[in-house]
């Protein structure tokens, strides 16, 4: 296997960033995320960051297109897009298999129809993915029980394995190989006799083993009352998920006249997310809301695209201020009697 | 640029290039239906057809500056048909709206009604208020096409009889059409009002359609249709045979916004058009 010694990390970093914008794990204890990378940022990659790489592909807050309002008549520009290559680095296999769902909803890499998202399409087919492989999991983790391999992502361009002393490097694809032959050609990697490393054994576990099966049954359960009980509808778990796609599109109003259709991340906890001109809300209450949340997770996503809309990062684990954990509500949903 | 938009793009170009953007479309009248209901045909710029929808089809119309809404659509010559009822800030906005403005719209959406499947057969059409929209853009194609379907009925519930919207649709054109019975409710009535008073389901009850070779449409609110799906059940239709159009709160049109859904369907992908054996078989969640 090629290897990357870490002392030369910093030198591979500015080679990426000369090629392309690159985009690195920093931060800390109390804030990280995925930032641009410049000389002397330190990056961080001891453990996942507490956002994840999802706002470079599907940003918080986009433009889609200005009006501008003469009269009767109107002015619509699309806003362009920027379509030069961008080099995503450090992202975890949670977070890429995160990525791959958003792949199946913009993309619509599915029989059921459905039509490419344009701003979408452009920055992931520009997206360069150097993946971490993760050696040891973080207390909240669960990657494993959701069949995801923490150790290695085949959707990667490029993968790295921690070896202790060095990175492990295999190129997945041709971008990939590009961004390897950078480092190459700096002389920057040594061929080495070395085996993969394999993670150590997770904290946390649940067997999710047919719970896409069990929960077609589980509608009118009454965990879902005891859940939704809990809920305080705060969203933050949807906000941190790198797998949650759901939008909204509101105007952002300059003046009278002008401003802008933007598409902005919203979330199937917030009260005005179903509720219709007029009043009607099919999902009205604090239950209705936090069964929407875990059945498209675990039964709806896989039913229509054929895997979790979880990915085990253990964000939402992690940050709920009333410690609704999905590890547990999938234990809850194993262990719940129902009739037939 | 591909992400340029030609100011002659038709809507086909733009939902080839982004599905989000609106094409530029005008209102080319608007017709007073009911003191809270505005029918508005919607044009190109010049005056054509914007896209061509089939009965039960959506559209999303923007009011550029206030936002945008999901709506039933019917094809007419030169436009598209939307019915719209004031209730919300955007609704607000296009009932203060005057001919000739600019607007945004995009679509088609969902699937409509399988006309092939109502083809040589009985329709009985129920409607409840503003859900008459997306019944009459399929009872505008069946009467186009009279010879390919057999015996209409249409039942209909307004609040009131200032509320009935396609009012000459209903009380002078069908009812004088072949082979048409129209019957009209109004949940209260005044002085003048000579038809039926009550609910939607109580008078489908007391007229007692026929089943023979009939599939039965209906639209309106979630607990009109509801309470119809018992009755139509009590008199032995089968739920394969009755079919409804759903509408919810829709931002994108296209299965990624998230919200939606009925179980693991898109209404705007999979719909809005279900038979009431689909709807069955998902959450009870519309």
């Amino acid at each position: 296997m090629k290897t990357l010694n870490k002392i030369s990390l910093n030198s591979a970093l500015e080679i990426f960033a000369s090629y392309a914008p690159l985009y690195v794990p920093a931060g800390n204890e109390t804030f990280s995320g995925f930032v641009r990378y410049s000389t002397g940022l330190e990056v961080r990659l001891d453990k996942n960051t507490k956002l994840g790489p999802k706002s470079l592909l599907f940003p918080r807050v986009e433009n889609l297109y200005s009006y501008s309002n003469h009269g009767k008549d109107t002015e619509i520009s699309p806003v362009p897009k920027e379509i030069e290559p961008t080099i995503i680095f450090g992202v975890r296999s949670c977070d890429l298999q995160a990525i791959v769902c958003l792949d199946d909803v913009f993309l619509s890499q599915t029989s059921r129809g459905g039509i490419n998202d344009y701003n979408y399409r452009i920055r992931r087919g520009n997206a360069i993915i150097v993946a971490l492989g993760c050696l040891e999991a973080d207390g909240d983790c669960f990657c494993q029980s959701m069949g995801v391999d923490p150790s290695e992502h085949e959707q990667a361009d490029l993968q790295l394995f921690d070896l202790g002393e060095s990175f492990g490097v295999e190129s997945h694809t041709a971008k990939g190989l590009n961004l390897s032959r950078l480092l190459e050609n700096s002389g920057l990697l040594a061929e080495k006799k070395v085996a993969k490393p394999r993670p150590a054994s997770f904290a946390l576990t649940v067997d999710a083993q047919g719970i896409t099966h069990k929960l077609q049954k589980m509608f009118d359960h009454s965990l879902w009352d005891e859940l939704g009980a809990k809920c305080l509808n705060c969203g933050v778990c949807t906000y941190v998920c790198p797998a949650c796609h759901c939008f909204d599109i509101s105007v952002c109003a300059k003046d009278g006249c002008n401003g802008s259709t933007i598409r902005h991340w919203d979330s199937c906890m917030f009260s005005q997310y179903t509720e219709m001109a007029g009043g009607h809300n099919p999902r009205p209450g604090k239950k209705e809301k936090v069964r929407q949340r875990f059945l498209h997770k675990l039964r709806y996503f896989p039913e229509r695209y054929g895997k979790f809309l979880c990915t085990g990062c253990g964000r939402c684990v992690a940050l709920c201020p009333v410690n609704l954990d999905i590890t547990e509500v999938i234990r809850r949903v194993k262990e719940a009697e129902i009739d037939g | 640029m591909a992400n340029s938009l030609d100011p002659a793009a038709t809507a086909d170009d733009v939902k080839r290039i982004n599905a989000l953007l609106p094409v530029k479309a005008k209102i080319l009248r608007i017709t007073q239906e009911t003191p809270d209901v505005k029918l508005f045909s919607i044009s190109t710029l010049d005056e054509q057809l914007p896209f061509p929808v089939s009965p039960g089809q959506l559209v999303m119309l923007s009011v550029f500056g206030m936002g945008e809404a999901i709506f039933a659509a019917s094809a007419g010559e030169n436009c598209l048909e939307v019915a719209v009822k004031r209730v919300g800030i955007l609704t607000e906005a296009l009932h203060e709206a005057k001919a000739g403005q600019t607007m945004g719209i995009r679509g088609p959406y969902g699937n409509g009604f399988s006309l092939d499947i109502f083809q040589g057969r009985n329709l009985l059409f129920i409607a409840g208020g503003i859900g008459l929209a997306p019944v009459r853009s399929l009872i505008k194609h069946v009467l186009n096409h009279r010879k390919d379907f057999g015996h209409l009925q249409l039942i209909g519930g307004f609040r009131s009889p200032k509320d009935l919207v396609f009012k000459r649709e209903l009380t002078e054109i069908w009812p004088v059409s072949e082979d048409f019975d129209v019957a009209i409710t109004v949940d209260k009535a005044e002085e003048d009002w000579r038809g039926h008073v009550g609910y939607v389901p109580d008078l489908v009850k007391k007229l007692k359609p026929q089943l023979d070779e009939t599939a039965c449409i209906l639209c309106g609110p979630p607990v009109m249709l509801k309470n119809t799906f018992n009755v139509l059940e009590e008199l032995a239709f089968s739920p394969e045979n009755i079919y409804t159009t759903l509408e919810m709160r829709m931002k994108c049109g296209i299965g990624q916004c998230g919200r939606c859904n009925i179980g693991s369907c898109y209404v705007c992908l999979d719909g809005p058009v279900f038979s009431l054996a689909q709807l069955r078989a998902l959450p009870d969640e519309y």
